[in-house]
């Protein structure tokens, strides 16, 4: 089936099996391997990115689903002049990722919130339903709390 | 690097990391197992006639038919058969004895004996069609009655191997004690203890993708130790070492589950040789839950005589461990828990005794703490519930029994000779940051108000091993200058997720008096460092560090003694600062590292270093409150201070400790296999079913350290990293057991789940059967 995927600003004609999940379009046919499976199921958020702005998990989605749609995945979260995302940022001073496998998901989830709403860095609750949203076996979470926290502080054109 | 924090970190968080299943390699196949939906039985069938003929399948094949595959006539490997999974030789992990009769197929032939046991292989020109085909493999098993537990399997009513007993493997560590020092004994604890099986759950399964060129084969992987799977290879296709390349690129996560060569792995590699073809194995989550190996597992009872005053006389541990189906990853991994038996305490009279037992479950291995958590947290339930009979406080009773900081190094009646210690300053750090009687007045509080939840208060002292056992306390590692006044350091470690690319670079950086930025790490290529041990037993920094910090010195020796030579003075003359070197007399210049290369040649110093065993410690305390109703456990706090020695990375040790604390909460309170009457995991819904922690669970978390710097290295740095999973889970459970003054501790067995509390609330007080 041809479909056409928006991915980080750049079109892509493809002709895709129904069947294939958009994580395996996204990593196969469209070689961006930054969007990791880690449970394909449903269960861990590994691979969840963007699409029109949500951020769903893109094991359970299939690619013709997304057809005609915008995908944003964590190749696409830095400027366009290659200036790191705040949430980039913020992970890394907080030592939010360790092995860096869930990390594109835990970026993508809340790329997603904060894109929408950065004022959710103001309330607690909201920014513990994102970090429990998905699995991490390394961090112990708390670290990736404290990085959307603080990118919530440093987004741009926030108050400081 | 003004961004990042670590090296790893820039790649990392833009999606440019390079993980094996992001590999891209031209022409490359998938391969799919089918696996046995049983947990015992009879393999009768195997069919993949219609498997073969699905659009897009390369081949699919049994263990039988594999046997039959024509050589390709490009390959050079001159294999006839599908060699068996080969048996761990690493710190008596197996034995020859135990894997004697016992052959481990990488195909299952006649018997099938834990489910998800592979039966056969397809491989497709992507996994879409290598699960196309799997689907159409026709199997049939008559099943057999399956063990799913060790006491259940050790009675030999079922044999997993006919003629052969399921007791693969028997040990001690410590003297028999006499039944007349229990006799004799004020008290003796008696308990049994369930460790239960742990799914290492690294969020990367496991990963393989061999290429075959011209003689050769790179094999791909997130593996823990690189060179011992290249070495494992090449036994297998009869090839010497050379041939094989073994690189591992960004691992996501391993806690020592990464570390052999599994069944799947052979089979990979070998049919990359076969059909002269790449060939991937990516292993699904489902899959991993099956299949991939377990931690823990063992039934412990337990012995604990102390005198009147709470000195500690004897201590007795027997244990029936669950090794699962075949004894070649981790037969003799018990041993590991008998050798730590002793823990921080001046026990006279230490014996544990180790059955290790096959069962029909996926093998088990090493997994973060691998053995010491079932030592510690046997011992440190039963000081609890010491402390509640003897009605002597918890702490105190601790105290009175550590080892002294003065009696290191310290033979233990088990085996260990400890290295260094102050077991009570880390217990005192841990109550001082808990507010211990704080927590104490605010629970005798709660006990006389009818309508507050009862809290408790949980301690567990511990003491572990690092770094591995005689014969693997060593590391290969070179550094090298440049021309261009750089460093290259390269070490046999094989990190997944330890910053070694941030950490290792600042130490030699730090010896030679540099910046860090002119020192690169190199690691996991078997090209580029030819011998190497790799990362488990909290070894890297500890062994891989301390060799680096040496050959950084030895390379520094070298340079005065080349600048010695070129300026026609003494060595003792030559001084090093910052990288340069210059004469101690006349002042004039120094000279940059890198002008000494370009005028007199290449500068590298090869190094293989011997370490001695570590022994981090450290104490952790947990408060909790149950809902007696509910049976739910609420942690309140826990703090963890842990000591490994000199610390290379706060951040980096610090983030080891947090996240090991969490893993620590998931085997006391929600991690378990539950299996149905036939022996199969009840895991249909995947990680909804296995219940690992998400954020939703985690309580405030404080950790902190102490150093005590291990003697046996100049460095001075312990393992860091599974202390969380040592430490902890006893701390959670003596917490529970406090709040609810169980008199019976069996009552209290992992993961304390809602069930599992409810019915210990409604059980008899401590002061019920006083």
């Amino acid at each position: 089936m041809k479909i056409t995927l928006t991915v980080n600003g750049e079109q892509y004609p493809l002709d895709v099996e129904p069947r294939r999940v958009l994580a395996d379009v996204l990593r196969e046919d469209c070689r961006l391997t930054g969007t990791h499976l880690g449970c394909e199921h449903g269960v861990c958020g590994a691979c969840t990115v963007l699409v029109d702005g949500r951020a769903v998990r893109s094991c359970l989605m299939l690619a013709v689903q997304c057809d005609g749609g915008s995908v944003r995945t964590v190749e696409g979260l830095a400027g366009p002049d290659g200036e790191p995302h705040p949430l980039q940022r913020a992970f890394s001073a907080e030592h939010a990722l360790q092995c860096g496998f869930c990390t594109p998901g835990f970026l993508m989830v809340a790329a997603g919130a904060l894109e929408r709403d950065p004022g959710i860095g103001d309330d607690p609750e909201r920014v513990a339903a994102l970090v429990g949203s998905n699995i991490c076996r390394c961090t112990g979470y708390e670290p990736i709390r404290r990085a959307i926290m603080r990118a919530a502080r440093e987004w741009p054109g926030r108050p400081t | 690097m003004e961004h990042w924090s670590r090296r790893e970190d820039e790649r990392l968080l833009t999606g440019a990391g390079r993980y094996v299943a992001d590999m891209h390699v031209p022409g490359c196949l998938d391969a799919a197992f089918v696996r046995s939906d049983v947990a015992h039985g009879i393999l009768r069938e195997v069919d993949c006639s219609v498997a073969c003929e699905v659009p897009g399948v390369v081949g699919a094949w049994s263990a039988a038919e594999l046997a039959d595959l024509p050589e390709c006539p490009r390959s050079a490997a001159t294999l006839q058969d599908l060699p068996p999974v080969p048996h761990t030789l690493l710190a008596r992990l197996s034995t020859e004895e135990a894997v004697a009769g016992r052959e481990w197929p990488v195909l299952a032939k006649d018997r099938v004996r834990y489910p998800g046991e592979a039966l056969a292989v397809v491989v497709g020109e992507d996994r879409y069609r290598a699960e196309d085909g799997a689907a159409e493999v026709v199997v049939r098993i008559d099943p057999l009655p399956a063990v799913v537990s060790p006491s259940a399997a050790a009675a030999d009513s079922v044999r997993l191997f006919d003629g052969l007993s399921n007791i693969a493997f028997l040990g001690e560590a410590g003297e028999p004690i006499e039944e007349s020092v229990w006799r004799e004994a004020a008290v003796v604890v008696e308990a049994r203890y369930r460790q239960q099986l742990l799914m290492p759950t690294p969020m990367e399964c496991r990963a393989i993708l061999c290429v075959p060129e011209h003689d050769r084969l790179t094999g791909w992987s997130g593996h823990q130790m690189p060179h011992r799977l290249r070495r494992e290879l090449a036994a297998l296709l009869g090839w010497p070492a050379e041939r094989i390349r073994v690189v591992v690129p960004d691992t996501g996560g391993a806690f020592g589950s990464k570390s052999a060569a599994f069944p799947e792995f052979v089979a990979v590699a070998f049919l990359a040789v076969r059909l002269n073809r790449p060939v991937r194995w990516v292993e699904d989550r489902l899959e991993s839950m099956l299949v991939a190996s377990r931690g823990r597992g063992q039934d412990q009872r337990v012995r604990l005589a102390a005198d009147a005053d709470g000195r500690l006389l004897a201590y007795e541990l027997t244990i029936d461990a669950d090794v699962g189906a075949y004894p070649h990853l981790g037969v003799g991994l018990p041993m590991q828990t008998a050798w730590m038996a002793t823990g921080p305490y001046a026990t006279p009279r230490v014996h544990a005794g180790v059955r290790s037992v096959l069962t029909n479950t996926m093998v088990t291995y090493p997994y973060r703490g691998a053995g010491r958590p079932e030592a510690a947290i046997a011992l440190e339930r039963s000081m609890d519930v010491l402390a509640r009979w003897l009605g002597i406080d918890p702490a105190e009773l601790r105290r009175r029994n550590f080892i002294s900081p003065d009696d290191f190094p310290y033979q233990t009646p088990t085996g260990r000779r400890y290295d260094s210690g102050n077991y009570a300053a880390a217990l005192d750090l841990a109550l001082q940051t808990l507010d211990y009687d704080g927590w104490r007045a605010e629970q005798d509080r709660r006990r006389t108000d009818p309508d507050a939840l009862p809290v408790g208060i949980g301690l567990s002292c511990y003491v572990e091993r690092s770094g591995g056992e005689p014969g693997g306390l060593h590391e290969f590692v070179s550094v090298e200058a440049g021309e261009d006044g750089t460093f290259t350091a390269r070490c046999g470690a094989s990190p997944s997720g330890q910053s070694h690319e941030t950490v290792f670079p600042a130490l030699v950086a730090e010896t030679f008096g540099v910046d860090a930025a002119r020192v690169r790490l190199v690691e996991g290529d078997t090209d580029a460092q030819p011998d190497g041990l790799g990362s488990f037993a909290s070894r890297s920094a500890q062994v891989d560090g301390a060799a680096l910090q040496h050959a950084a010195t030895l390379l520094i020796e070298q340079a005065r003694e080349r600048a010695a030579v070129l300026w026609g003075v003494p060595a003792q003359e030559v001084a090093w600062s910052h990288g340069t070197v210059h004469p101690v007399r006349d002042g004039s210049a120094a000279m940059d590292l890198a002008e000494l290369v370009k005028a007199t040649g290449p500068m590298r110093v090869d190094d293989r270093f011997e370490a001695g065993m570590a022994f981090p410690f450290g104490a952790h305390a947990a408060v909790i409150e149950v809902d007696p109703e509910l049976g739910t456990v609420r942690v309140l706090r826990v703090v963890a201070v842990d000591d490994c020695g000199r610390v290379l990375n706060p951040m980096v040790v610090h983030g080891q400790a947090f996240g090991s604390v969490v893993q620590g909460i998931g085997q006391a309170l929600y991690e378990g296999i539950p299996f149905d009457q036939d022996g199969v995991p009840l895991l249909a819904n995947g990680l909804l079913d296995y219940l690992l922690p998400t954020f939703t669970e985690i309580p405030p978390i404080e950790i902190k350290g102490t150093c005590t710097p291990s003697p046996s290295t100049p460095l001075g740095a312990k393992g860091a990293g599974e202390s969380g999973c040592i430490g902890t889970p006893a701390a959670i459970v003596n917490a529970v057991a406090d709040a609810l003054r169980v008199a019976d501790p069996d009552l209290l067995q992992m993961p304390l789940t809602p069930d599992v509390v409810w019915r210990a609330a409604r059980a008899p007080k401590l002061e019920e059967i006083q």
